[in-house]
């Protein structure tokens, strides 16, 4: 809970550092991946953890957005696609390449439903959107090593 | 993932639901949803105050730079500007080169800034007329001569020289005396007894030397005694001319007979 609420306020703050400028990662996207493999895969964690993708969602619209709950829509169905690729991988096929992909792949999506729903898709939205996945990608490094460290130290 | 509903799946296409039903909400009554949107704005505002203030200071910055920088490039330009015009005020105060009977009008083309009170080049030749050794005027005095003469350029020697050496008359005493420059912009009246006494104002012409210097060309006004070394007194000569800015001179051209 923690952790998300802090990335939920990392990026709000850097959002309104470089608002006009930039569309910052969404460094809450990604902690809530990482969060759903980092533990169990218990069902009431995960069902828990929906609830607050969901609700860090609506804020995000609330404060940044016109129409609220198009974010919540979408991190509910992240949470749940990776959830379900994550739990029929086979554990041996669970490493971080699979959580950079599922990770990236619900960054992405979080990207392109924002340039869809609230932007005119124009070439200077394009460029925003692209920054912000490029952008993304140190951050997901980060979170990929981060979850390799755990890793090592769990095996240990 | 058993036989029964997954609570994961239920609650995720709940919540999905749920954002599409706030959604659509939001659209079709959106008072309350802007109500909702100012009220999580006001909570955020102190936690935001560092990032936006820090983001108004980057953008002030930036601002202040960009206009430091256009009014530099504005003052860059209205320099040139304003020297463009200075120039172009200094020209027209000054007429166009005329010639007259025996006199050829010249156009100053060069004045190297490290020999500026020594020679200058003008844009008429021995083609024109010009030779060496004749007298050049401006504004009806005598400032230098021709001191070397190419077919379409000539270079003058300026009275301000210190190589400039010529024989020169106190119009009302009849006194002669040497003109001599310093190369600093004074002109001297050299070899004058220290009991001469002239008063300021009395004209200095020139005396009968050449073929080529006719006497009686005014050189300039005295202004006053210099220092008496060697049992003589130089008396300081101010040019009616303005040396300083030479745009147009004229040339004292010889005449058929071979002189003046």
């Amino acid at each position: 809970m923690i952790p998300l609420a802090v990335a939920w306020l990392l990026r709000d703050l850097s959002q309104a550092l470089s608002m006009g400028v930039l569309l910052v990662p969404d460094f809450f996207m990604l902690t809530v991946a990482y969060d759903i493999v980092s533990g169990p895969l218990g069902k009431e964690r995960v069902s828990v953890l929906i609830w607050l993708s969901f609700a860090g969602g609506i804020l995000w619209d609330f404060r940044w957005t016109a129409t609220p709950g198009i974010s919540g829509l979408v991190n509910s169905l992240a949470v749940l696609a990776i959830y379900t690729a994550w739990g029929r991988t086979p554990v041996a096929g669970r490493g971080v390449w699979l959580f950079a992909l599922l990770a990236g792949m619900a960054h992405l999506l979080s990207g392109i439903t924002h340039y869809i729903a609230w932007s005119v898709p124009t070439r200077a939205a394009t460029r925003m959107l692209f920054a912000q996945q490029l952008l993304g990608i140190p951050v997901l490094a980060a979170a990929c090593a981060v979850y390799l460290f755990r890793m090592k130290k769990s095996r240990v | 993932m058993t036989g029964k509903l997954n609570p994961v799946l239920v609650n995720s296409l709940l919540a999905a639901f749920c954002g599409l039903m706030l959604t659509w909400f939001s659209h079709t009554f959106p008072y309350p949803a802007r109500m909702a949107a100012d009220r999580i704005n006001s909570m955020l505002y102190y936690p935001e105050l560092p990032a936006r203030e820090l983001r108004f200071l980057v953008q002030a910055a930036d601002q202040w730079m960009t206009e430091r920088k256009n009014l530099q490039e504005r003052a860059l330009v209205l320099e040139r500007e304003n020297t463009a015009l200075r120039t172009a005020l200094q020209r027209s105060g000054v007429n166009p080169p005329q010639s007259a009977p025996g006199l050829l009008g010249a156009s100053v083309t060069l004045r190297y800034p490290d020999a500026w009170w020594k020679e200058i080049r003008i844009d008429k030749g021995s083609s024109q007329g010009v030779v060496a050794g004749a007298p050049v005027l401006s504004e009806g005095f005598m400032i230098g001569r021709v001191s070397r003469a190419g077919e379409d350029y000539a270079w003058i020697e300026l009275v301000t020289s210190s190589a400039f050496l010529l024989a020169a008359v106190v119009v009302d005493t009849w006194d002669l005396g040497v003109i001599n420059g310093d190369d600093i912009g004074n002109v001297w009246l050299m070899y004058i007894p220290p009991e001469k006494e002239f008063s300021e104002g009395m004209l200095v012409s020139t005396a009968l030397v050449g073929d080529y210097l006719p006497p009686g060309i005014p050189l300039g006004l005295i202004a006053g005694p210099g220092e008496t070394k060697d049992g003589l007194t130089p008396f300081k000569v101010a040019s009616g001319a303005r040396l300083t800015q030479l745009y147009n001179v004229q040339i004292l051209l010889p005449s058929e007979g071979g002189s003046s």
